[in-house]
Parts: structure tokens; C-alpha cells; sequence
């Protein structure tokens, strides 16, 4: 045990391995128990003052039932052992009232084992961090950014701490539990005047306390973002190259998973159905899934099944290499599981866009006129087709300099088209989110706007 | 399946209500409250849960999953000035309900001004604005199943071309209570109930999709008077295979026309969120200096009301207890008022709408929509189409998202242009975008045809969902920028 706090440690994993055993007893021919228990802390503060002030735990348990084939779910934030015996035994009951799937069932149990202690997911910093320690690195990270006059409004600022145990067992012996930490701080900000209002904000999130960046840095980065947005202008309707900040590539990347996840692949959701093997970019573009990066969040020791996390290189010089799979995705479309069961779906690891050899400020040079895309409104993605209309703020480009900044527009294509088309990628990736990226500039897409 | 409320409490069974699942006293909840006060909060309020969940799904022609979940905690909420202590716990022995209260106190520095909170007496509720006859969490999963099979079963049949089908059922059934301080208690049990459909159309390896659903705060007799299963898979096929013969959107600025119903995103997302009390009290809307000036056409009148029965966004009390009230927003293009929760209506100094609305226990209320919609005007919507004579018609939308400044977008999944006044080609998804003061004022035709969107919708705000409608009648816009390709 790493601290004291997790003294009920034992107590989660004993009553996942019950729970499996007891429903073996009603029934079940396959088990699987998750179990976990969470600690939150979280501080909103805005012009100086406390806002809100949250701090709770809380645990839930999930249940996956499988009888005959037939698969039923269940889960509960009430952990009274009455309760979740009663939800065994409706379970077992539904199941008989589903048709049988050959492709159910559990991961085979697996021999190689991820270490958890080699991914540094856990920070004791993080843990002993006291409330007033946090509740000042907010008021700070919010006071230095409203010292600037440009800044006429704020969000507020916040910090947040998780502090998690996660126990997974299941009826084929698996028994993997590990801890995890997380925190965050971040500003939101206003500048303009009500009717020329532009805002944006910058945070930081990370499993270590010493790796967060400072408050100065959050709140120069928070204001130098909102206030280059201030006097826009809404340009003509065009088809020029498009410059995604590397805030900005983990959407695109987070499109890209959503169309290689498995799930979607053999729901027939996704463009990219059917093109495993094939090039579906260009050269530049190489992506990888890593549950194994130390210390990062979107690190883990196994994924929702009990299968140990890897590393899994997605597109690798622009060809389609593989699906990100759970257990049942990877039946259906008879490849192995890439370690990505996330509840009873697929999610991403790490997910990142490989970074290339371009200087961000050499990719603004080479662009004789386009937009820098900076944020994004809207949804506007569709996996089934790869289409992407989302609106806008950015950067005009004009003879490979910033000229002045855009608002009110859109930027449309086709994520197929987009890949593509990549002309230049940065070579500043940074995992500000477990799906990251570096600077991207994309060779033509459409900008709406007059 | 049977509900079973039987838990092991320090609170003797004599003092709870009949069906009450939260074992706790009104002498407990009463003790919870004056602890959450001894630290000199002006009000503490507790908000207990207990949420059922049942879920089937139908896929590869297999009933492939059920699930069913049960959610119980209690939130509990001091404010001092404008600062909100919270704590949550899903374990409500009634150590860690003190546990928590002590938790939520410590926003307030200082000691306990007022005495014991005020002796709570509860309050009966004389209506429902739910309309149930058939209770889906009373129902075996067997007949939803049926429902699903129907609804499945009418999208795969509608056209060859259709080559991938899913469909759910889910209900849920959310029981509250709400205690505070100033001596409400007062109890409601939500019903809901969603089917939806999704299908994938495929020609010559194009592949597109459709969806359909309804449901809302009904039983499930909705679903033989009102919107049949079979409806709901085959409008999922056909607006599956409108896309498969859709066109590229138009890049550019054009006249609009929304159609009735759907297009309400719109109203949510350009109006809607800007007008929640938070926003304001904080002048961080683009609205807040603006009430009772003209933001807008003399058509745009725009109310919302969580009182509308059945609906997916209607409630008899809202997350604070606060019944709620048809509220006046926008009149005649002038902003009238505001949707509000306790603690924005206190700082300023407003009345309260019963807009308090949270996603759960684990997170204070904040202001919020419910069921929001621009009132009907006088055209006939077949003149409002005939009036454009080169535009883009939205037909169906599929979200949208808005920004305090005002800047607004929400995305068509199914659109057609319009020439010399009637539809012509179908065309594929695009976002449009603008600021919702331009816009409102181009609002310069509103049909008589009022109608509400999907009972399917939810919305997101500050990590918190919630479930909505929206409505809209018939409606121009003389110029909006359109995100299509060029």
C-alpha cells in the first residue's frame, strides 16, 4: 500500500472476487467485476473568490454477466451487498431473455502482465496535496492573468485532483487492481467589450503535481490566446491550406480514432471500414495507440477486459495497420484485442500523431496565404462518412505571416482527403490530453465565412 | 423486477415515509442541515437519489445486451455570500451524511449565526406533469424487447440498401428529495422512457446514416398513440438513404429556412444557454447588460416552460425543489427575463423560475433549460419557403454548441437547396455559424406551424447533462454562413 488513505483497499478486491463467485453460484458461466473508488477535489474560483468548493468519494461497481452467450450489464453506486446480490441475480435472469452471440464472452487470460508501478500513474504528491495549497495556485493562476488590463472578464479558475483505485476480476482468474492520480489547473478569460467579446482559456492536466505547469505560465498562455483574438474580421469564402495549433490536432486525431475504433469498424460506422492494409494518408502520417507511456494519463496496466496495454501502431506511413479493439470488436473482425476496452465500448490510450520535422514558425512561413485554426464551435464530425464541418476562429496567414485574426467562419472536409493532404507536421508534439498531436498543416480545405 | 428498498439504517423505520429509499428521518436530514450550517452559511439544502436505469439493444439481428444500474447518493450544499460548499456521498449511513455536511460547512469561515434550521415540513405536490399509464420500470424487459424488435425490424425491411441496423430501449425512474433549511421537504419520481434507431444506408461503397427516436416523461403506451416503433426505424432508413443521393453542402452566406420542430437546437443554442441566470449574474453574456433592450426581430418571441406534459424536459419541482414556471425570455425581440437557480436569483435579486436543475447528486444545481421554444407566428410555412429564391433548407440538425460572446453554431445532418422557392436537392451535413444578436435580428419570416424536436436530446453544460427539447416553428433567416465545400 502506498498510503494510508487506500486502508480499504483489500476490502474492494475481496468483494469483486465474491460477487464473481457468487454469480458462478446463480448461474453464470462467465463473470467479470469491476470495482472503483474515487476521491475528487475540486475548487472554482473567480475575481479572487472561491466560487465552489467539491470534495467527495465515491465508488460504483460494474457487473458483465454471460450465460448461454447471452451478455447483460449491470452497475451500481450502491455498494450494500444486498443490493448488488439482487443485481446478480436479475442479471443472470435478463441474460436468458437475450439471444446468443458467438462472439461473447470474456479475454482468454492473458500471460503477459503490465507492471503498474513502471507507469507512474501514481503521484503521492498529488494525494497530499492540502485544499489550501490548491485553492492558492487557483486564485494565483486567475489574479496574474486579470492583472493584465487586455482582459476584461473571467471564467474563473479551478484546480481538480482524482485519486482512484480501479479492482477488475473476472471468472477466467484475472484479478488486476492499480492506483492512479490525476490533476488539473486551468483559467478561463474574456477580453473585448460585451459586444466585442472573444475568450479562451488554457489548463494544464497531469498525473504528477511537479509536472503541472505554473500558475504564471497558465495565465500568460490563457491571456496571449484570448487576447490575439480581438478585432476580428470574417474573410470570403475559399479553399486555402489550414494550420492545426497543437491544441487543435487531437480533435482531428480524436476523429481519426472514433473512425479506427473496432466498434465502429464492424458496425459498419466508419469510412475506414474495410481499408486495413491500405494507404488512407500520406507519408507524413504515422499514429499510434500507447497504454504504456510512463506517466501519462492515457497510460494504463490493462484495459476494461483484463487485457495487458501495449503499444499499437495504427497508421504507419500513411497505410491503415490495425483497429483499436476490445475482446468483442476484435472477434467480430477476427483480429486480437489492442488493449482499448473502455466500459463495454472502445477508447483510446495514448493516441498521438507521430511528430515530424517542422518548426511550428517555418510551417507559418511556408504558407503564402491561409487560416492557423486556433479553436473550434461545434460538433460537425461524421465517422460513417469522414466529413468535417465545425466553426471557426483563427489566424489569417498572409505571405507566411499572421496578418490579422478571423472569427465566424467554418472550416469543412473529408478526414480521408485531410490525411491525405498533410503538407508538413510539426515537431512539437506535447501530451496536453491522452489523444495529442503536433502542428499540422493540412493542404486545402474550405473555409466558409462572407 | 422489484424495487427493494431494504437497507440497514440508524433511523428507526417508524419515522420514513412509506416507499421512501433513502432511510433517513426528517430529524436526521434536519441534524444534517444545522451541522452543514455551523460554520455561519446563510442556507444548506440536501438533494438524495435513487436512480434506476434498464437498457436493451438490438444489433446484428441479435437482442445483444441488457443492463440495468442503480445510482443512490446524497449532495449537500452550503452557500455563504456567493461561495457554494459541496460534498457528495453514495453511502447515506448517517455518519457519512455528517461526514459530508461537516465537509460542505467548511466554505463558511466562522460560527453558526443563526440557530437550528427551520423544522421541515413536507410539501405535497397537487399535479404531475408526467404522463404515465404503462411504467417502464414496472414493465418486463420481454416487451421492450418488442419494442426494440419493432423498431429494428422497419428499419432493415425499408430498403435493400440498408445494410446495418441498431436500436435501444432505456427508462429510468429517478426519485428525489430535497431538504434545506428554510424548512422545505419536498419529494418527486421522474419517469423516463427512449427508443432510438440508427441505420446505415450503403451504395456503391458510400455509406451514410440515419436516426429517429422518441420517448420523453411517458409510460410506454407512448409508444403504440403517439410514435410507433416501426415510425421511429423507418424514418432512421429514410433519412439514411435521402443522404445516400445527398449533394456537398453550399460554402457560403444565404437565406435560411429551418424547418418546424428540430430546428429548435437553434433557439437552444443561440438563445437559450445565454439567457441562464449564471451567465449573466457573472457578465460573461453577451445579454447581460441587454434586458429590455432589443437583441432581436419583432417576430422572435421565445419562452421556456419544464411544466409541458410528458415532455422529455418537464419536472413538478426543479433540482432545488422549486416548482417551475413557464418563463418569458425574449418578447417580441426584447430580453425579459432570465432562467434561474437559487443562488443567481438571490445575488440578483430576481425571482426564482424553477430552473435549478443538476445531473445528478454528485454535482450542484446551476441554471438551466428545460423545454425551450420560439412562439408560433402568423405565416403560412409553405409562403415562407416560396419567399427564397435561392437558399439552404435544414431539415434535420444534430446538435450545436454557443459561446458566452454570442457566437453560435449547430450542425445539419440533412439539408436540401432551395430554387425559386421549393426544395430541390438533398444535401449532405455542414455547421452553420453566427452571433446570435445578427441573427435574431434576421429572423424576418415565423410560421404558424409550432413544433417540438426529437424527445431524444440532451444538453451538456460545465460537464452536466441534463435532458431537453426544443421547439421552432417554420422560420427565415435573411443571411447565415453555411460550412459546406466549395
Amino acid at each position: 500500500m502506498k498510503s494510508g488513505r487506500w486502508r480499504t483497499a483489500p476490502a474492494l478486491a475481496e468483494l469483486a472476487e465474491s460477487l464473481v463467485s457468487y454469480a458462478g453460484k446463480c448461474g453464470a458461466d462467465e463473470v467479470e467485476v469491476s470495482v472503483v473508488d474515487g476521491h475528487e477535489f475540486n475548487v472554482d474560483v473567480r475575481k479572487g473568490k472561491i466560487e465552489h468548493l467539491i470534495e467527495a468519494g465515491s465508488r460504483v461497481c460494474g457487473l458483465r454477466i454471460i450465460k448461454d452467450k447471452r451478455t447483460a450489464f449491470a452497475s451500481s453506486s450502491d455498494l450494500d451487498p444486498g443490493t448488488l446480490r439482487r443485481l446478480v441475480r436479475n442479471a443472470v435472469r435478463r441474460a436468458g431473455l437475450g439471444h446468443p452471440d458467438p462472439f461473447a464472452g470474456l479475454a482468454p487470460r492473458s500471460k503477459r502482465t503490465a507492471d503498474a508501478s513502471a507507469l507512474r500513474l501514481y503521484d503521492p504528491d498529488v494525494v497530499g496535496l492540502d485544499a489550501k495549497t490548491k485553492i492558492k495556485m487557483a486564485l494565483e493562476t486567475e489574479r496574474i492573468a486579470l492583472s493584465d488590463k487586455r482582459i476584461t472578464n473571467s471564467h474563473g479558475a479551478g484546480f481538480v485532483t482524482d485519486v482512484a483505485r480501479s479492482v477488475l476480476a473476472n471468472s477466467n482468474g484475472f484479478v488486476g487492481e492499480y492506483e492512479q492520480t490525476y490533476c488539473g489547473l486551468g483559467v478561463g478569460l474574456q477580453a473585448g467589450d460585451t459586444d466585442g467579446r472573444v475568450e479562451d482559456s488554457w489548463s494544464s492536466s497531469k498525473r504528477y503535481f511537479r509536472d503541472l505547469e505554473s500558475p504564471e505560465a497558465i495565465a500568460s498562455k490563457a491571456v496571449e490566446r484570448t487576447v490575439r483574438q480581438l478585432k476580428p474580421r470574417k474573410v470570403r469564402t475559399q479553399n486555402v491550406p489550414v494550420i492545426f495549433e497543437p491544441a487543435q490536432t487531437p480533435w482531428l486525431m480524436g476523429f481519426l480514432f472514433s473512425c479506427v475504433s473496432g466498434t465502429a469498424v464492424y458496425q459498419k460506422s466508419s469510412f475506414l471500414a474495410g481499408k486495413r492494409g491500405r494507404r488512407i494518408g500520406n507519408g507524413l502520417v504515422t499514429v499510434v495507440d500507447d497504454g504504456l507511456l510512463a506517466g501519462e494519463l492515457g497510460s494504463r496496466p490493462f484495459d476494461s477486459d483484463g487485457v495487458p496495454s501495449q503499444r499499437t501502431v495504427v497508421v504507419e506511413r500513411g497505410v491503415l495497420k490495425n483497429y483499436l479493439c476490445n475482446t468483442y470488436a476484435a472477434r467480430k473482425l477476427r483480429l486480437r484485442s489492442t488493449g482499448n476496452a473502455d466500459g463495454s465500448g472502445v477508447g483510446p490510450n495514448n493516441f498521438y500523431l507521430l511528430p515530424g520535422e517542422s518548426r511550428p514558425e517555418d510551417i507559418i512561413k511556408s504558407t503564402k496565404k491561409g487560416l492557423v485554426l486556433i479553436r473550434t464551435l461545434g460538433h460537425g464530425l461524421n465517422p460513417v462518412t469522414g466529413d468535417i464541418s465545425r466553426g471557426a476562429f483563427g489566424l489569417w496567414v498572409e505571405d507566411g505571416e499572421i496578418a490579422y485574426p478571423v472569427s465566424e467562419i467554418t472550416i469543412s472536409g473529408n478526414l480521408g482527403r485531410v490525411l491525405e493532404s498533410i503538407e508538413l507536421v510539426g515537431n512539437d508534439l506535447e501530451f496536453l490530453s491522452p489523444v495529442a498531436g503536433p502542428t499540422v498543416k493540412v493542404a486545402e480545405m474550405t473555409v466558409a465565412g462572407l | 423486477m422489484e424495487p427493494n428498498f431494504a437497507r440497514s439504517r440508524t433511523a428507526p423505520p417508524a419515522a420514513r415515509p412509506a416507499g421512501d429509499p433513502f432511510g433517513l428521518s426528517a430529524a436526521d436530514l434536519r441534524s444534517a442541515l444545522g451541522l452543514a450550517l455551523s460554520s455561519g452559511g446563510d442556507f444548506a439544502e440536501l438533494f438524495m437519489e435513487r436512480r434506476t436505469y434498464d437498457f436493451v439493444n438490438m444489433e446484428d439481428d441479435i437482442i445483444k445486451e441488457s443492463a440495468e444500474s442503480v445510482s443512490l447518493g446524497l449532495g449537500i450544499r452550503v452557500l455563504a455570500g456567493d461561495k457554494t460548499g459541496f460534498a457528495y456521498t453514495n453511502d447515506l449511513a448517517f455518519d457519512k451524511v455528517r461526514q459530508a455536511a461537516r465537509t460542505a460547512a467548511a466554505i463558511a469561515s466562522g460560527r453558526a449565526k443563526a440557530p437550528l434550521p427551520r423544522p421541515l415540513r413536507e410539501k405535497r405536490l397537487e399535479k404531475t406533469v408526467y404522463r404515465v399509464s404503462a411504467p417502464a420500470d414496472r414493465a418486463g424487459l420481454k416487451r421492450k424487447i418488442g419494442l426494440v424488435q419493432q423498431a429494428y425490424g422497419a428499419a432493415q425491411e425499408f430498403d435493400r440498401r440498408i445494410v446495418k441496423v441498431k436500436a435501444s430501449f432505456q427508462n429510468s425512474l429517478q426519485q428525489v428529495c430535497v431538504a434545506n433549511s428554510e424548512g422545505l421537504l419536498v419529494r418527486d419520481t421522474r419517469p423516463m422512457v427512449k427508443l432510438v434507431c440508427v441505420a446505415i444506408s450503403e451504395k456503391g461503397g458510400q455509406r451514410e446514416s440515419g436516426y429517429w427516436g422518441g420517448g420523453g416523461r411517458v409510460g410506454l403506451e407512448y409508444f403504440q398513440g403517439g410514435l410507433t416503433p416501426r415510425r421511429i426505424g423507418e424514418e432512421a432508413a429514410r433519412e439514411a438513404l435521402l443522404l445516400l443521393e445527398a449533394a456537398d453542402a453550399p460554402a457560403g452566406e444565404m437565406p435560411i429556412v429551418l424547418s418546424p420542430g428540430h430546428s429548435g437546437v437553434l433557439i437552444h443554442e443561440a438563445v437559450g444557454h445565454l439567457v441562464e441566470a449564471d451567465f449573466n449574474r457573472k457578465k460573461t453574456s453577451v445579454f447581460w447588460n441587454k434586458t429590455g433592450r432589443r437583441v432581436g426581430s419583432e417576430l422572435v418571441t421565445i419562452h421556456d416552460d419544464p411544466a409541458i406534459p410528458g415532455y422529455r424536459g418537464s419536472y413538478n419541482i426543479d433540482d432545488e425543489g422549486t416548482p417551475p414556471r413557464k418563463t418569458l425570455l425574449i418578447e417580441k425581440g426584447v430580453v425579459r427575463g432570465f432562467l434561474q437557480d437559487r443562488l443567481s436569483a438571490k445575488l440578483m435579486k430576481l425571482s426564482l423560475t424553477g430552473h435549478g436543475r443538476r445531473q445528478d447528486y454528485s454535482h450542484p444545481p446551476i441554471p438551466r433549460m428545460a423545454n425551450t421554444y420560439i412562439a408560433a407566428g402568423e405565416d403560412a410555412p409553405e409562403d415562407v419557403l416560396r419567399s427564397v429564391d435561392k437558399g439552404f433548407y435544414v431539415a434535420s440538425l444534430s446538435g450545436g454548441q454557443v459561446e458566452d460572446s454570442g457566437k453560435f453554431t449547430f450542425s445539419v445532418s440533412l439539408g436540401y437547396l432551395i430554387e425559386k422557392g421549393r426544395l430541390t436537392a438533398p444535401v449532405k451535413q455542414a455547421t452553420l455559424i453566427g452571433s446570435n444578436i445578427e441573427i435574431l435580428k434576421r429572423v424576418d419570416r415565423v410560421g404558424a406551424d409550432l413544433e417540438f424536436g426529437l424527445q431524444t436530446g440532451t444538453c451538456s453544460k460545465e460537464g452536466q447533462d441534463v435532458p431537453v427539447t426544443d421547439g421552432c416553428p417554420t422560420l427565415r433567416i435573411s443571411k447565415m454562413t453555411v460550412g459546406g465545400r466549395s
